[in-house]
């Protein structure tokens, strides 16, 4: 069997796995985006807070994908538990840091002028600081995405959901007729859904990023 | 964007002091308390000090070939497509490098597993590298690109043959960025080497693998607080060198 027809013949199989893995993607990429904004807003003013904030991020990101899921397994079980807080820690690091270089990037001069014709500070920061902030936050929330597709895969390897089901089947069936279809065909569903979810954030940019600050 | 850089700088600084201590700190307790459990027949046949330090050394076997494929195909590729001549093929070759790595790391390896039917070193090794040769290619492009057409100019100047400007002038200006990618690079490779167990390349995704599959969790913390630990190692001496192999000029 081909490739092509392989995949005609599993696709009622293949697509839900794509869903499935695209979901899981975007879903932890937003709990990220809530969680590492938050830390951004909360650390940009502190030197030491941004610090410690993208010291700790980055050192997680260090960590090899397969061994922070071997560490969740013990704790957290199968499936979709371990899939979730493994995405999301790494979705963190680029999230958190383009927060804080955003915000700390404001010019002092707007965010006077805006407590000068009278917001106050949460004001400022909604209506000022994280507007000219956002294409920085956009730009890591995209770089986030593109690496939990990735991730994803490994995390078929504790039950999780999604593609990575088809590499890890094709490779435990080596020597069968269909690894190779399978393991080449859950690779390309993630290439083809990691570009697919990077055209969406250029879109997304063009709808989102404020007027006045579009190059 | 100063204060950006300052603190940028600073979390460098936080992570080069502490992060040996974590490792040391980290390693050290779950080593600890792996040995001084009670160990059925199975996990004394993982965790002793033998078996530890072969998948320790399997693992760094693994990661430094990788970074030596990766130096020796990504920097002279850099190099070849910001000649005057190739200029053309640069924009080409980052495409292509750009969608490689949106290639998950675990399909790479079992496809070429798969496809040459190799086991072992090799196995793990060419899939790891042309997964992690992205950051090189591309700092080593950008790295040269963005060298001062003004201090090219003055080297052709002063009588400098092309190679002489490259090795004299351009090469060692892209140095910084260069260690950078590596730096990336080798950090890559120990996180992707993990996976090398599943086509039989050894290294600490073994412990890993073998503790969740015969249901031994000291064994699979073992092995991944380890993979861990070496992660952040490598991370932090790849740190050192860029801090100290680069140009004294630019420091």
């Amino acid at each position: 069997m081909n490739l092509w027809d392989f995949i005609v013949d599993r696709w009622d199989r293949l697509l839900p796995e794509a869903a499935l893995h695209a979901s899981a993607v975007i879903q932890c990429t937003a709990i990220a985006t809530v969680i590492g904004v938050a830390i951004g807003i909360g650390v940009y003013r502190s030197p030491a807070g941004s610090a410690v904030a993208t010291a700790l991020t980055s050192a997680i990101l260090t960590v090899p994908s397969f061994a922070l899921l071997g560490l969740l397994i013990p704790v957290l079980g199968l499936g979709v538990a371990p899939t979730v807080v493994a995405l999301v820690l790494y979705a963190l690091l680029p999230i958190v840091r383009n927060t804080i270089v955003g915000l700390s990037g404001v010019d002092i001069a707007i965010t006077d002028a805006a407590k000068g014709i009278g917001m106050n500070r949460t004001r400022v920061l909604t209506r000022v600081e994280l507007r000219l902030a956002w294409p920085a936050i956009l730009a890591g929330i995209r770089v986030a995405t593109q690496l939990l597709m990735g991730i994803a895969a490994i995390a078929a390897y504790a039950k999780g959901p999604g593609l990575g089901t088809e590499i890890f089947s094709g490779l435990v069936r080596a020597g069968s007729a269909n690894a190779t279809n399978q393991a080449l065909a859950g690779t390309l569903g993630i290439i083809i859904l990691a570009l697919i979810v990077d055209g969406a954030f250029v879109l997304l940019g063009r709808l989102t990023i404020p007027r006045g600050i579009r190059d | 964007m100063t204060t950006v850089d300052t603190r940028a700088r600073r979390a460098e600084r936080m992570r080069m002091l502490g992060q040996p201590i974590a490792v040391v700190v980290i390693v050290g307790a779950v080593l600890v308390w792996a040995f001084s459990g009670e160990l059925d027949s199975i996990e004394k046949a993982n965790i002793n000090a033998a078996k530890l330090l072969r998948d320790t050394w399997d693992h760094l076997v693994i990661s430094f070939v990788v970074t030596a494929m990766v130096v020796v195909i990504a920097v002279p590729l850099g190099v070849i497509v910001t000649r005057t001549w190739a200029r053309w093929a640069a924009p080409v070759v980052l495409g292509v490098a750009t969608v490689g790595q949106a290639a998950p790391a675990i399909g790479v390896l079992v496809l070429f597993f798969l496809w040459t039917e190799w086991e072992g070193l090799w196995a793990a090794a060419i899939p790891i590298a042309v997964y992690s040769l992205l950051p090189v290619l591309r700092n080593t492009v950008v790295g040269i690109q963005s060298v001062e057409p003004a201090l090219v100019e003055a080297g052709r100047g002063t009588g400098m043959s092309g190679s002489a400007v490259l090795r004299r002038i351009e090469l060692p200006l892209a140095v910084p960025l260069i260690l950078a990618g590596l730096r990336t690079s080798l950090v890559l490779a120990v996180g992707t080497a993990t996976l090398g167990a599943f086509v039989n390349g050894g290294g600490l995704g073994l412990l890993i693998d073998t503790g969740y599959k015969l249901n031994r969790p000291t064994v699979l913390i073992t092995g991944a607080v380890l993979a861990v630990g070496l992660a952040l190692l490598v991370d932090w001496l790849g740190a050192l060198a860029e801090r100290w192999l680069g140009p004294k000029g630019l420091r």
